[in-house]
């Protein structure tokens, strides 16, 4: 695959010469924060930003996402009939993906792509898409990717990897998807890949925390399930969505149907395991009435049944946004080194 | 909030000031004519992304 | 205030082995700086695990709600009276709770220290009345008072307002502050000004529901936002129902709020969501004299009526 080197000016002209064939998004300032958004003509991708603070999947998997429209009036002749909503599918780029999100694809994909099922609304959104990532060079605090099965030059899940080397860039197409994009912006100056190395291991060694899982692997669903440790880990949450919402590889929605008028809706929108209405059934029971059971669920489910089912690792990626948006501190970390290091007997 | 405070109108009026509710009512539909149709806090049908 | 812990230590292990109560609800050094993890101690041993600094910003009632046990509470001003709501409010009972009052110079804003810096903390020490903030390549000292929370600088209760314990002397409470600034400067905006300015203030929400969670005075068993039989709010991103559900949950705290923060502290999205239970908080404080959760022994005005309120809004 190839390795170009992008002078920063080139850059810009390269991106001006994308949005004419693709729909480009990218990280952007909003307040205090960033996050990713559609890029306006002229529009460049900021990437003074350490992470966004919601993952890319707010624009393959939107919180709200419109999948059919109907119309209750008899006057129409298609009344009554649920109609699949027309969407841009066009190519589209996101610029800017960290490694991290880049990851998150790839653990998430399972979810919508079985032999059984295809959702077709996330993999349309995820097929049109070219992901461009940006390495880190300056990790923050609170991630531990490196030892989540990803790492700050970690390419998986995307299709160019970009380094920032300060003067320029060295874009490193992964995919044939990411060559392509890189011949559309006329970026074609080869580079090398000497002086990534070095960028790589500094990054590497800032991130200094890390998570355990051996022996999550080895113990039995049942014995981590009743382990004592839960109710002192769930005690502080407020089950808010917050951790769900942040986390890339959190992928549950719930469908509502919206009428206004004669006419309305089928939509999906983010749902959360920490929401007692998640499991709520229509008898009035909820299997998972207590905080503490709705905690374990999620942990479980990210740490122990992801492990098991799919054999890629744990379903989380590293990005340390739970860690940050926590409202009241519960550390994925911690949890994850409690299950992994608790005495089981 | 936002909305037009010529929108909300209280008042108390009992079943025998006949008289004061007809005022009422001629006030209220006279203030909220004039500000014309309501254009914030209306939900809108969803958009497709 | 980083001087009260050995007091709040010596406190809690004599309730505990005297077995006045089952448990201590307190704090945990937390994983990240500036923020600790309310926790439970139910021995001397779990005793040794709490902390208390300018980080213990959460407010505690949030965890009494609805329990049966007998429990000792660490409880800033703000926290001593949202429990006085709780007992008000019949969500725990005076005689289940040993209150360890501790008299609070403000806590800590996390995003006002992030923005004074460009890269990321590391780490924060806190000193008698200094933080000292630093990161990979920064170490700063910083005024703790300069970078308390914005309901901590107006606040007028830093004592407890009902406790059983003090774990130090009363600090002075704040004089000839502007209690109202940020209120009277929306006040004084046209309608068209406050619509935009709204649209700008909840344009990131998440809906995450942390502000209501985390919040002591949300405990209702579904709120109405998560109501299926009759739905009143929708579920999605809509502008109007994000909206919705921000004004009538602030409308339910009305005469309740103490303007704890807790809101605010708990948004992923840095939305100041208090500033609307704020001006109801001023209403009552303007319209009715009324400060919550001062006592036990009042109740709040809308719960009575009484034949000179204010009702100069009715034509």
């Amino acid at each position: 695959m190839k390795v170009i080197k992008i002078d920063k000016q080139d850059f810009t002209s390269g991106i001006e010469k994308l949005a004419d064939s693709y729909r480009l998004f990218g990280p952007v300032k909003e307040k205090e924060s960033y996050a990713f958004q559609k890029l306006e003509k002229g529009q460049l991708p900021d990437f003074n930003f350490k992470n966004t603070r919601l993952s890319i999947k707010s624009v393959i998997n939107p919180q709200s996402e419109v999948m059919f429209e109907y119309s209750l009036d008899e006057k129409q002749t298609d009344h009554h009939v649920m109609k699949e909503a027309k969407k841009d599918y066009s190519p589209r780029a996101i610029f800017g993906v960290r490694p991290c999100d880049g990851k998150s694809m790839v653990l998430v994909k399972p979810n919508f792509d079985t032999l059984e099922y295809k959702d077709n609304y996330w993999l349309d959104s995820y097929n049109c898409t070219t992901f461009v990532g940006l390495a880190c060079n300056d990790p923050c605090s609170t991630c531990f990717c490196t030892s989540a099965g990803s790492g700050p030059f970690d390419e998986t899940g995307l299709d160019v990897l970009l380094i920032d080397m300060d003067d320029y860039y060295i874009a490193k197409a992964v995919t044939s998807k990411g060559e392509a994009l890189l011949s559309a912006a006329s970026w074609d100056t080869a580079g090398t890949l000497d002086d990534v190395e070095d960028k790589k291991s500094k990054a590497e060694k800032k991130i200094k925390t890390s998570v355990s899982i051996d022996n999550i692997k080895d113990r039995s669903i049942n014995e981590i399930h009743q382990a004592s440790f839960w109710e002192d880990i769930a005690f502080s949450c407020i089950n808010c969505g917050t951790c769900t919402y942040v986390c890339p590889t959190c992928w549950c929605f719930d469908i509502q149907d919206e009428n206004s008028g004669k006419s309305g809706v089928r939509m999906r929108n983010w749902d959360s395991c920490m929401f007692p209405l998640f499991t709520m059934h229509g008898t009035g029971h909820n299997p998972r009435g207590e905080k503490t059971q709705r905690v374990r669920q999620r942990f479980m489910h990210k740490l122990k049944y992801y492990l098991d089912k799919y054999d890629q690792g744990i379903q989380c990626v590293g990005c340390g946004r739970c860690i940050q948006s926590c409202p009241v501190n519960i550390d994925i970390r911690r949890v994850c080194n409690i299950m992994n290091d608790y005495n089981y007997e | 909030m936002g909305i037009e405070p010529g929108r909300i109108h209280f008042s108390w009026v009992s079943s025998a000031e006949s008289t004061k509710f007809v005022d009422v009512v001629k006030k209220v539909t006279s203030e909220v004519k004039a500000l014309g149709p309501n254009k914030r806090f209306v939900k809108k049908k969803a958009k497709v992304a | 205030m980083i001087g009260y812990i050995d007091k709040i230590k010596e406190i809690s292990k004599g309730l505990l082995e005297e077995k006045k109560v089952d448990m201590i609800i307190g704090f945990r050094k937390g994983t990240v700086p500036m923020i600790n993890e309310p926790c439970v101690a139910k021995t001397s041993a779990d005793v040794d695990n709490f902390v208390w600094d300018s980080s213990c910003g959460i407010n505690l009632a949030n965890y009494l709600t609805g329990r049966k046990e007998k429990i000792g509470i660490i409880a800033k001003g703000c926290d001593s009276r949202n429990i006085v709501n709780h007992i008000i409010e019949n969500k725990i009972n005076r005689e289940q709770l040993t209150i360890i009052g501790v008299p609070c110079k403000g806590m800590v804003d996390r995003s006002k220290v992030k923005a004074l810096v460009s890269s990321d903390i590391e780490e924060v020490i806190e000193k008698e009345d200094t933080m000292v903030i630093s990161g990979a390549d920064f170490e700063k000292t910083v005024k703790t008072s300069d970078v308390i929370s914005k309901n901590c600088t107006i606040c007028m209760h830093r004592n407890p307002v009902i406790f059983d314990e003090l774990v130090a002397e009363e600090v002075d409470e704040q004089k000839d502050v502007n209690r109202y600034e940020d209120i009277d400067k929306i006040e004084a905006m046209d309608s068209g000004e406050k619509w935009n300015y709204f649209e700008d203030m909840f344009k990131s929400c998440i809906r995450c529901y942390a502000c209501r969670n985390a919040c002591p005075l949300c405990y209702c068993p579904t709120c109405f936002v998560d109501e299926s039989k009759p739905q009143w709010v929708g579920k999605s991103q809509d502008p109007i129902d994000i909206w919705t559900f921000h004004f009538l949950r602030a409308y339910h705290c009305a005469g309740r709020c103490t303007d704890c923060g807790a809101c605010v502290r708990a948004c992923p999205m840095d939305i100041d969501v208090r500033l609307l239970t704020k001006k109801l908080e001023k209403d009552c404080f303007e319209m009715f004299n009324w400060e919550a959760g001062l006592s036990i022994d009042k109740r709040p005005p809308l719960d009575v009526f009484n034949a000179d309120d204010p009702d100069g809004f009715i034509k």
